[in-house]
């Protein structure tokens, strides 16, 4: 992993071309093929005039992809920022203020009106996130550790809301648990919901690759990031407003996809190395392709019926990501 | 080069820094001494920016140092802390050339001079053996030596050390020191605790008592028998100039 040396010559530490165009050619072709799947099998004959196939399987497979390719760049990123292994995509509040909009708007019966729901979430989502900001930040300096523990109690704080709102209206219990487990179930995909997608994530996404080095040198902390030419309260708050964006766009318009964040920075990272200009775009190609697959087995296992994507994300990625835990500790 | 300027810096009630004025001169290394929470690590935290003090300022070629931009000083000031820890697993060589980042142009490759210049430090810190290893394969005084050479990487005038050698083993001491002392040029700030170690190898001496630079000039005047109980509470005398402390 960390052996660079060929030949007596080192090996730059950013991300190898051929690795990047190799992942991109695996990510286009799984598009292709896990498109033919889901509730309707489409051979590649009948794909050309096939609304069902363009309004539909489209949309959720492009979306998966975005997702999946956010969610692995924000968890690879606030890992560094934090220098937390444990954190992931949702720390800061994301996921569970995009809950509770979801909710009290399902409870409103905004769930048959379009975006009544995902902006709510939108709209929660981000004034969870501004609060928590707020309540950590000492003048104008934040303080990681005070951010994550704030995070962590509103986490706790709201999803014991959620739950005395759901035990408050029996009937839309359902609703709601099934909104925050994360799908890209047509009913909620469509291609509105990519167009808005797109531009956040290839501008935030964009936003990461730019500071990936700097993100290297806050890992060694910040005085010596500072020390060493970064500007580390300028490039986090960038980050941090980037990410938080993406996240909050992601969550809002698929509900909660776990455990995808916090695994494939990791698993990227077990393979080669800690160096954010490899991990970053690798974790970018490697979570797109990994949503993807997840998301195509939740729609065709159970046919006609879906899993949860989120569930498969854990069931799938945790066994793998032990492996691969298991595999490097022979290294030591 | 280095101007402080009515530096004093309040925690709170606290006051740790009050009023320094000094300067300090260029190409020189300087000890800086005093008792454990005297305000050194926060005089080097002031002079490197990474603090505001509560009143004063640091000049470095006479512009503040707040005024620098973090590449800019970085080009100035290197800095080599007390700990470092961190859970992911960069390599020592990965680790030093962190150190050329000031001088590296956003999404830009690292150069052939680069590596060359990592390399070079990595055997003056006598650390090159230890290239790919990370920070858990390493012991405590193999990792500050890395953390030198990533200082050195920066090919700064100025250079910062809070306590660079207190983990060492006392032949690397010695190397350590005498690779300072020779480094031609650099201006040097170290925190050291040995009274003989700084006397041997710095030539002068920034002595701290209760938040006030009590004595500032060559160390061979500063490190009496007198200022060493005003500072430490410590008797000891001078024989074959070295200081011999009485128990």
């Amino acid at each position: 992993m960390v052996r660079r040396m060929t030949g007596g010559k080192y090996k730059s530490g950013r991300a190898n071309p051929w690795v990047v165009i190799g992942l991109t050619l695996l990510l286009v072709a799984a598009m292709a093929i896990c498109s033919l799947f889901g509730a309707v099998d489409f051979e590649w004959e009948e794909i050309k005039d096939s609304p069902i196939f363009w309004q539909l399987r489209v949309p959720r497979v492009v979306m998966s992809v975005l997702v999946g390719a956010v969610l692995s760049v924000c968890g690879a990123a606030y890992q560094s920022i934090f220098r937390n292994p444990l954190t992931d995509p949702y720390v800061l509040g994301v996921s569970s203020g995009a809950s509770l909009g979801a909710a009290v708007a399902l409870l409103l019966g905004w769930g048959a009106i379009q975006w009544g729901v995902s902006s709510m979430a939108l709209v929660t989502a981000l004034l969870t996130v501004l609060l928590i900001y707020k309540i950590a930040s000492i003048g104008n300096r934040m303080h990681t550790t005070t951010l994550l523990l704030t995070g962590v109690c509103f986490t706790l704080l709201i999803s014991a809301v959620i739950s005395f709102l759901m035990v408050m209206n029996h009937e839309k219990m359902d609703d709601i648990i099934f909104w925050t487990m994360g799908s890209f179930d047509p009913s909620r995909i469509s291609w509105e919901d990519v167009e808005v997608m797109l531009p956040v994530s290839v501008v935030g996404i964009g936003v990461v690759l730019w500071y990936s080095r700097d993100l290297n040198l806050l890992l060694a902390g910040s005085e010596a990031a500072k020390s060493m030419g970064v500007e580390v309260e300028k490039v986090k708050r960038a980050l941090l407003l980037f990410t938080t964006l993406m996240v909050a766009f992601a969550v809002s318009s698929c509900g909660v996809i776990g455990f995808v964040g916090l695994i494939v920075p990791h698993a990227v990272r077990l393979v080669v190395g800690s160096d954010n200009r490899k991990v970053v775009p690798y974790s970018m190609l490697c979570g797109s392709i990994f949503v993807l697959v997840c998301d195509t087995l939740a729609r065709t296992v159970l046919r006609p019926g879906e899993l949860p994507v989120g569930s498969l994300t854990s069931i799938i990625g945790a066994p793998m990501f032990i492996y691969l835990l298991y595999k490097s500790k022979k290294n030591y | 080069m280095i101007e402080l300027q009515h530096i004093s810096v309040n925690f709170g009630k606290c006051e740790i820094l009050d009023d320094i004025n000094a300067n300090i001169s260029e190409g020189h290394l300087t000890a800086v001494m005093g008792p454990n929470g005297c305000g050194k690590t926060t005089l080097l935290r002031c002079i490197g920016a990474l603090l505001q003090p509560s009143s004063g300022q640091v000049l470095i070629d006479g512009i503040p140092v707040q005024n620098y931009s973090a590449r800019a000083l970085a080009q100035k000031v290197a800095f080599v802390r007390q700990q470092t820890q961190t859970d992911f697993d960069f390599s020592a060589f990965e680790t030093v050339l962190m150190g050329r980042n000031p001088y590296q142009k956003r999404l830009q490759n690292e150069s052939q001079a680069d590596w060359d210049i990592v390399e070079q430090c990595m055997r003056k810190t006598n650390t090159w053996h230890l290239r790919f290893s990370t920070p858990h394969q390493m012991s405590g005084g193999e990792l500050q030596r890395v953390m030198i050479a990533r200082a050195l990487a920066q090919q700064t005038p100025v250079l910062l050390m809070d306590e660079p050698v207190s983990n060492l083993d006392i032949a690397h001491q010695l190397e350590i020191m005498r690779l300072l002392r020779n480094d031609g040029g650099k201006t040097i700030l170290i925190v050291i605790h040995d009274l003989n170690l700084a006397l041997q190898f710095c030539d002068d001496l920034m002595l701290f008592h209760s938040g006030k630079l009590l004595y500032h000039g060559p160390i061979n005047g500063g490190l009496t028998p007198n200022n060493i109980r005003t500072v430490y509470g410590v008797a000891s005398h001078m024989a074959d100039d070295r200081i011999i402390y009485d128990y």
